[in-house]
């Protein structure tokens, strides 16, 4: 069983219209096609970075703000820049692409532009067609950035579309595929590796991008990775979408990408592990490890000895108090965030948090955050105790 | 309970009240008595008009009851045109022409005739026609403004963007060349908005300017503001009329050009608010949008809910600022899209009588607070580019129906539109369907209430207004406007809504002519002439906002510490914004804003 695609979708900068790209994006996924959707108003870098470091097969641009020959002409000329001309790209912009520029922007080396009245069948059927098959050569790498992102898309590739068959041990399949691929073997491991997990709608993905910011902030060269994750749909598609809205983690320091749970439960892929020790050994500063909003289960990479240190955040509207001992990962987390904590119900989640902590007697940490604010003093109060952790 | 609780208990109230008067016009007499002879008394004061051929028609066109009940239904429950709920018109008249006789029915049931003061000069109602135009430079957009209104009484403008002015970004901007002047025009200084409006006579009372911009509004406010002094010195600025966008809820919820988080966005809102409502009494600081919420998928019903929900939401705000209702009520105005479903028969007469009733009742507005003053567009998303010239057909109907709501004002759109920005013939045809249908028809002008008040259109306005209660009361159980904005309520809502309608186009169930059905073969590309704007003007613009930098530089860092220093505090950074317009880039005060609030965080 073949992977699933993976393609990359965005809106141009200065352009807002995404009306069209997110019907676009449901339908892909609907018929099994995973989309990394990077958002709207994103610059030519942004969406050049994503694509490679998401390693994706081909990234679909909706226009519908104009500029679009110059637009598209430049994502693919930097691709090309990057060595990163196997990552394809097509389009559209309802009726703003008029049949001339479509040509003009093909001879510019775009796949295709589809005009207003394609049916989404047709637009699903043509991804199908031509990113299906599997890639023949990869081009060498060009740089580090894309020589990790090829390794992790062979690690997935081990790993199929699914756990149906789960490989045995798991790790040296993965690495025997790395070295069959003629790539540096691994190298023991460098990196602190931070493991976010909480229920969905909690607020993990802003805050872990507002502290990618006091990253970035407070160290002039270090690197940050992040391997995020969104569960996969019926059908084996999925719609990864914390790219759209981590603005301060589309920077060259931050080598980010996003996975599909593929059918496994737990809030991560079968081929975290591997690609979480790929990238823990990849001399990344931190890596950032989120799972997918998860309920009342443990965290899975708990066990596994590569995560350092890990952080539950909560939602304070979890209910009861008879909820809140249901929840595992508060026993094992080693810090604790309330974030929302300017809703009404924050005060209460904190004290029912903190005697349940306290019952724990293992020093865990409870920070209270309002992610969504600006320089936020809680989110600042949680990047101190990270960084101070050793 | 939010205020928007509040409203819908209101506007059910309100529903009661009318059948309470119902009931009791029927059952006490004296009241009865009261009412039919107040009905009498309008009746007989309407004014008669002839049409070309002579044929007499009253002014207003009343329902034909004569008993009491019904009579209170009418006048309770719809209003007359100009009077409170605001069903049929927030004004006794409009589009009409005038008149140089006035004939009446005097009591006894025949007519007579006055001769109007003849030493006072006819006086012609202003047109409604405003068309939303920009493209390429300043200077191109104002050649495209006088084009427009070189016929017009009035000069009514109403200027688009384009794209890196609408996410604050400056012409030299990374990324953005290709972007400059597409879509609307390139706006990064005064002096850009000094070439913009040149020729006009920006404090008279023809002129008004509307601005369609809502993430950098404050910023935009600012150098309009800026251009007008240095034109026209100080003075002019309390006479300033026109209108800034600046609706950030919507935005939010469907149309993506936010800068700054909610919260900041929202507070350089009121500074502006604040400042406009005390300063320039005849300008109108926002324009509560559904036009972006319908475009970008919504159901009418959505529309209208979520514009008038976001509307109450604000006027809670600049109440909690401490502004007095009578002041900023009478200065917000409202944007509608007009699209072919039949809700729309009927969409901004109700969204008009549950403006008026909230207003009233929960914010204690008086009369001229409580009119809901709304400009139409006809929907471009409803225009395709397949046998393009079906497009005059749509925007007509829709103009028909726009007008049918009594709107205040009204865009139609280019049938070109699918393709570019418009070309001057398509748009001389869009401006002329408006003219054909109010001057040249004789649908609109010689009566009020033309078209209101058929079962049919009865029908409509109660299913309508039972269903954007229902939002209503969903938005309050997710705790209010804000909050249902932030679990992104409102955005997921109009995505569902965009998806069911392409699947409906797709499976046929909404017949789209000429792309579902009816389609010929495929015919060849249609020829257009499309409005690009050339490098040559992208460069030019690129090297005026650099030059301007340049010169600027020093004053520019002053204004800008400034500007931080006040945004820091919490104070209102208007009265810093207009001081830094003077002598800094639109990119240059979004950037520096952005340092202190930080930037806006996408929904998805």
């Amino acid at each position: 069983m073949s992977s699933p695609i993976r393609i990359l979708t965005a809106v141009p900068i200065c352009d807002g219209h995404d009306s069209a790209i997110n019907t676009i994006n449901l339908e892909f996924i609907r018929h099994g096609i995973e989309v990394i959707y990077l958002g709207y108003h994103r610059s030519v870098s942004d969406i050049v970075r994503a694509g490679i470091q998401e390693d994706v097969r081909a990234i679909g641009i909706s226009s519908y703000n104009g500029g679009h020959i110059e637009f598209f002409a430049a994502v693919v000329d930097l691709l090309r820049k990057k060595g990163a001309d196997d990552i394809k790209v097509f389009g559209g912009g309802g009726g703003t692409i008029t049949r001339d520029d479509a040509t003009k922007m093909r001879r510019k080396g775009v796949d295709e532009i589809f005009f207003a009245g394609t049916s989404l069948d047709d637009m699903v059927k043509f991804v199908h067609q031509r990113y299906g098959k599997p890639r023949s050569r990869r081009p060498r790498p060009q740089s580090f950035d894309q020589e990790l992102a090829h390794k992790l898309t062979q690690i997935e590739e081990v790993y199929g579309s699914g756990n149906r068959k789960r490989p045995t041990p798991r790790f040296s399949r993965a690495k025997r595929a790395l070295n069959c691929g003629g790539l540096t073997p691994l190298s023991p491991r460098t990196s602190k590796v931070i493991g976010f997990t909480g229920p969905g709608g909690a607020g993990k993905t802003t805050l872990i991008d507002e502290l990618v910011l006091r990253f970035l902030h407070r160290n002039s060269k270090g690197r940050i990775a992040i391997l995020s994750h969104d569960p996969s749909v019926v059908g084996e598609g999925a719609l990864l979408g914390d790219r759209a809205t981590m603005i301060n983690s589309q920077h060259d320091r931050v080598f980010m990408r996003s996975m599909a749970t593929r059918g496994q439960a737990g809030g991560l892929s079968p081929a975290t592990h591997d690609c979480l020790a790929l990238l823990a050994q990849s001399n990344f500063d931190y890596v950032i490890i989120e799972t997918v909003g998860t309920g009342q289960e443990a965290m899975p990479f708990q066990k596994n000895g590569i995560v350092d240190s890990t952080v539950l955040v909560m939602n304070p509207d979890y209910g009861s108090r008879l909820q809140l001992q249901k929840i595992v990962m508060l026993d094992l987390a080693d810090i604790v965030v309330v974030n929302k904590s300017d809703l009404q119900r924050a005060r209460t989640a904190h004290t029912e948090i903190e005697q349940r902590l306290d019952q724990n007697r293992r020093h865990q940490q409870l920070v209270d955050t309002v992610a969504k604010r600006h320089r936020d003093s809680g989110a600042d109060r949680l990047f101190e105790l990270i960084s101070d952790r050793q | 309970m939010s205020k928007l609780g509040q409203v819908v208990e209101s506007v059910e109230n309100y529903n009661k009240f009318v059948l309470d008067q119902v009931k009791r016009a029927r059952t006490d007499q004296k009241f009865g008595r009261d009412l039919l002879g107040r009905w009498n008394d309008t009746k007989a004061k309407i004014p008669v008009t002839r049409t070309p051929t002579g044929l007499p028609l009253p002014r207003l066109a009343l329902p034909e009851i004569d008993e009491p009940g019904e009579i209170a239904r009418f006048i309770f429950g719809e209003g007359l045109p100009g009077q409170f709920p605001y069903l049929n018109a927030a004004y006794p008249e409009m589009y009409l022409e005038p008149i140089r006789e006035i004939e009446s029915f005097d009591k006894n049931g025949s007519r007579s005739r006055s001769a109007l003061d003849t030493g006072k000069k006819l006086t012609q109602p202003e047109e409604p026609t405003r068309l939303f135009s920009g493209l390429m430079l300043a200077e191109d957009t104002n050649e495209r403004f006088h084009y427009l209104t070189r016929h017009q009484r009035t000069h009514r403008l109403s200027t688009a963007f384009d794209g890196p002015t609408l996410y604050g970004l400056d012409s030299d901007a990374d990324g953005v060349f290709g972007k400059i002047g597409e879509g609307g025009v390139a706006i990064d200084t005064v002096e850009d908005m000094v070439r913009l409006y040149d020729g006009f006579d920006l404090g008279s009372a023809n002129f008004s300017a509307s601005m369609t911009i809502s993430g950098p509004a404050p910023m935009i406010m600012a150098m309009y503001i800026a251009a007008a002094k240095r034109r026209f010195g100080p003075k002019v600025v309390s006479r300033l009329r026109g209108t800034v966008q600046a609706d950030i809820f919507k935005e939010v919820q469907a149309q993506n050009e936010t800068i700054f988080p909610i919260e900041p966005s929202l507070r350089f809102l009121a500074d502006m608010v604040e400042f406009t409502t005390r300063e320039m009494p005849r300008w109108y600081p926002i324009s509560i949008s559904g036009y972006h919420i319908g475009e970008a998928g919504s159901t009418p019903v959505q529309q209208a809910a979520y514009t008038l929900s976001n509307g109450f939401a604000y006027a809670e705000m600049f109440a909690a600022r401490g502004i007095p209702v009578d002041q900023f009520g009478p200065r917000l105005s409202f944007f509608l899209d007009c699209g072919l479903d039949a809700e729309y028969i009927a969409l901004s007469r109700v969204s008009r009588r549950i403006w008026a009733i909230g207003m009233r009742d929960v914010f204690g507005a008086g009369a001229r607070a409580q009119l809901f003053k709304l400009h139409t567009q006809t929907s471009g998303r409803s225009l395709i580019a397949a046998e393009f010239k079906n497009n005059l057909t749509r925007t007509a109907t829709e103009l028909i129906l726009s007008y049918m709501n009594a709107t205040n004002s009204c865009h139609s759109n280019s049938a070109d539109e699918p393709f570019t920005t418009p070309s001057e013939e398509w748009i001389r045809l869009a401006a002329h369907g408006q003219a054909i249908l109010l001057e040249e028809s004789g649908i609109f002008k010689h009566t009020m209430n033309m078209l209101s008040g058929s079962p049919g259109m009865k029908a409509v306005e109660r299913a309508v207004e039972a269903a954007i209660l229902n939002e209503f009361r969903e938005i309050e159980r997710l705790g209010g406007v804000l909050a249902a904005v932030e679990e992104r309520y409102q955005r997921s809502q109009i995505q569902n809504a965009a998806h069911r309608y392409e699947q409906q186009i797709y499976d046929g169930t909404r017949p789209i002519i000429g792309l579902n059905k009816y389609r010929d073969n495929d015919e060849d590309a249609p020829e257009v002439k499309l409005v690009r704007t050339p490098r040559a003007k992208q460069q030019l613009q690129v090297d005026r906002v650099q030059k301007f930098k340049k010169k600027n530089a020093e004053k520019a860092k002053r204004a800008l510490d400034q500007l931080a220093t006040v945004a820091e505090r919490g104070d209102n950074v208007f009265p810093a914004l207009l001081e830094a317009a003077e002598v800094c880039s639109l990119g240059q005060i979004t950037g520096r804003l952005q340092e202190v609030v930080g930037r806006f965080r996408p929904m998805v």
